[in-house]
Formats: structure tokens, sequence, C-alpha cells
């Protein structure tokens, strides 16, 4: 699957709210991310925005159990990293033109 | 099967392993970001930002599980502070001891800053406490202590540290204050101190450039910051932070990656951010 810049800019745009709504224990994040890892099929992101996704959706964004924080802390690094991946290639193409 | 104590992407692997999560799956990912963030060769990584104990709000590290980390990581040593437990006399003094001791304990890989709340009495005399348990620089928390930067109490406090040595890493960012006057304000009035303004000032990070580009003693650390704002920051300026437990070691490893790859910065600066102007602000060697 080919992508473009514009593919990028989506996919950041959703990360960045999935990020805060994750931090904030939203109930929104388990939608958000669901529509994120759609938008980052085929991009470099995909994998670890998908497995983000899955992780909110096997354990919610509410419980306190052991379990629970545990795997939501993990889909908020998987999801920051997504957020670094896709940010650096904007900024790096966004080099590359001005430059 | 997971050993309990191992961890992956900062959280016990047994913990997850438990829930039905695929920690091998997990591990996996972890490894290959890790494998792209990985430093150049010879490069000594050393971390600016963690809190030692147990936040109010249930983040807990302990040192014996640091290190593991940092082993984990390739990480040779982190600057410590206290979650947020400032404990009955509100100076975090037990927590800032934990702190302390950990730091004799792991003498190679532990730097122990103090943390203390200018606002309550006896800020001064909990730092003089902490100087002599060996703490070597100060953490403030203008959120989670309710001051403001440019109060004249974080002033004294500041050149205090200032007249120490101490560095001083402030946590910037995430906030709905603007802080680039307060900083500025702050930085004003204690010309000499060196202040590490924690997450790049995410959030403010433009406006921050604006206020202080240009005055020495002005730091930032790149936990939980953003590639922009790191792009746009002079990298001789910037200290690698991981925010250990809030953050973990891949992704802010993989982050300085992405903003050395972006920016362009050279192997020098990579490694100048990882851990280089750390160990020169500290006045040990990398």
């Amino acid at each position: 699957m080919t992508y473009a810049p514009s593919d990028e800019v989506r996919l950041l745009a959703a990360l960045a709210q999935c990020e805060m709504a994750l931090v904030r224990r939203d109930p929104v994040a388990a939608a958000l991310l669901a529509q994120a890892a759609r938008h980052a099929e085929g991009l470099p992101a995909g994998e670890l925005v998908a497995t983000a996704s899955a992780l909110v959706r096997a354990a919610g964004v509410h419980g306190d159990e052991p379990a629970e924080r545990a795997a939501r802390k993990v889909a908020q690094a998987l999801c920051r990293t997504a957020l670094q991946t896709s940010e650096a290639a904007l900024v790096g193409a966004a080099s590359e033109t001005s430059g | 099967m997971s050993r309990r104590g191992e961890r992956v992407w900062g959280e016990d692997a047994a913990v997850l392993a438990a829930a039905g999560l695929d920690v091998a799956a997990l591990g996996r990912l972890e490894q290959a970001v890790m494998a792209d963030a990985r430093p150049p060769a010879g490069v000594a990584v050393h971390d600016a930002h963690v809190h030692l104990g147990r936040d109010a709000d249930g983040h807990q590290l302990a040192a014996g599980d640091l290190v593991a980390d940092l082993d984990r990581h390739g990480v040779a040593r982190a600057v410590c502070f206290p979650a947020n437990e400032p404990g009955s006399d509100g100076q975090f003094s037990l927590a800032n001891y934990e702190v302390a001791r950990a730091g004799r304990e792991h003498p190679d890989r532990i730097v122990p800053f103090c943390r203390v709340d200018p606002r309550t009495p006896g800020a001064e005399a909990a730092m003089e406490r902490a100087a002599g348990e060996g703490a070597r620089g100060l953490k403030l928390h203008p959120v989670a202590q309710r001051f403001r930067p440019e109060d004249p109490a974080v002033i004294v406090l500041v050149r205090r540290a200032a007249e120490r040595g101490w560095p001083v890493l402030i946590h910037a960012g995430f906030g709905a204050r603007p802080l680039a006057r307060p900083l500025a304000t702050l930085a004003d009035a204690a010309p000499d101190a060196t202040l590490i303004l924690a997450h790049a000032g995410r959030g403010d990070a433009r406006a921050l450039r604006a206020a202080l580009d240009g005055r020495p003693g002005i730091y930032y650390d790149t936990s939980l910051a953003t590639v922009t704002d790191l792009v746009q920051t002079d990298p001789g300026r910037l200290l690698f932070g991981s925010d250990r437990p809030y953050g973990e070691h891949a992704s802010a490893m993989h982050l300085v990656a992405c903003a050395g790859w972006a920016a362009g910065w050279a192997p020098a600066q990579v490694a100048a951010v990882l851990g280089g102007n750390l160990c020169a602000l500290l006045g040990d060697d990398a």
C-alpha cells in the first residue's frame, strides 16, 4: 500500500487525540484508537497503533486493577512511539521540501 | 512465561501476561523500536529525569527496578528525584532521604536530586538536609505543588541551588498557564542558575525559545516532549530524559532518534543530547 504525506497528517492528528484521551482515561480513547489504527494501515506506525488499539479494547481505560493499569500504560507508550514516528516523517519531509 | 520483575514497555511482564496479553509480541515490538533508536556506537546514555518512590496517583518505581531498566536499555545512569509524595512535613523529607539512599546504594547509576515545596515552610532547611544526605540538584514541580515559577519563594530556592552549583529541574509543560514570561522572570532573578525545563516545555516550547534563547544556563529535557519541539531546539541545550515511571525508555530513546533524524543532527550532537550535555552540566565525564 502506498501512502502520501496527507495520510501521515491524518494519522498524526488522530494520534494526538488518542494520546491525551488515554492519559485522561477518557472512554472515547478506544474509539479514537480504533479509527487511528485504520488510518495507520500501511504506514510505518501501523503495527504500533494496531497493537495499542487492541490493548485498549482488551483492558479498557477505566480499570484500576494492576493488569488494567499496566495495559493502559503500554498502550500510551505505543501511541507515543507511533506519534513520534509520524511526526518525524512529516517534519523530515517538510525540511527536505524547504531545504 | 514471564518472570516477575521483567518489564515490557516499562510495565511488569508477569502482570501483563496474567491479563492474557501477548507479552512476547509486545516485547518484539519494543525490541524493534529500540533497534531503530539505537545510539551511535560508543555513546553513553544518561537519563536526566526519573522519579523514585510512589506517587499519590499510583505510579511507582523502586531503585532496584530502575537499575534493571537502565541495564535493559543500555542507560548508564539516571538523575532521580522523588515522585509526588511530599509526606507529613510537606517537604518530601522522607522521599528525599530514600532517593539519596538509592544514590548511595547505586553511586554509578543514580544521581540524587531533592524535591521541595517552595510555598511550604521549611523548604530551605529541607534542601540543606538533602544536601547533607548527598543530593546534587533540585527538582521543582509548580503544578503538583501549586506555585508560580516566578514566586519570590521560588527565586530564593533557585538562588540557593545556584550557590551550591546545583542544577534545578523544573516541570515545564502540559499546563494551562503560560510559562514563558514566568520562567524568564525566574531566569532574570537567578542569572547564575542552571535551569532544566522538563518535557522541553511542551505546550509552551515556542514561546519559551523566544523568551529564553541565548541565555546561558537554560536546558530542556526531552521527556515526553514532541519531535517538533526538539527539532526546533539547539541540541546543545537538550538533555535526554525518560520521566520513568510516567514514561518509559523505549519511546524516550525513540523520540531522540526521530528528532535527530528529522533535524539532521550529526552523531556528535546525538551523543551530546543522549548524555554528553548532562555529564558536562553535572561536571562529570560522559
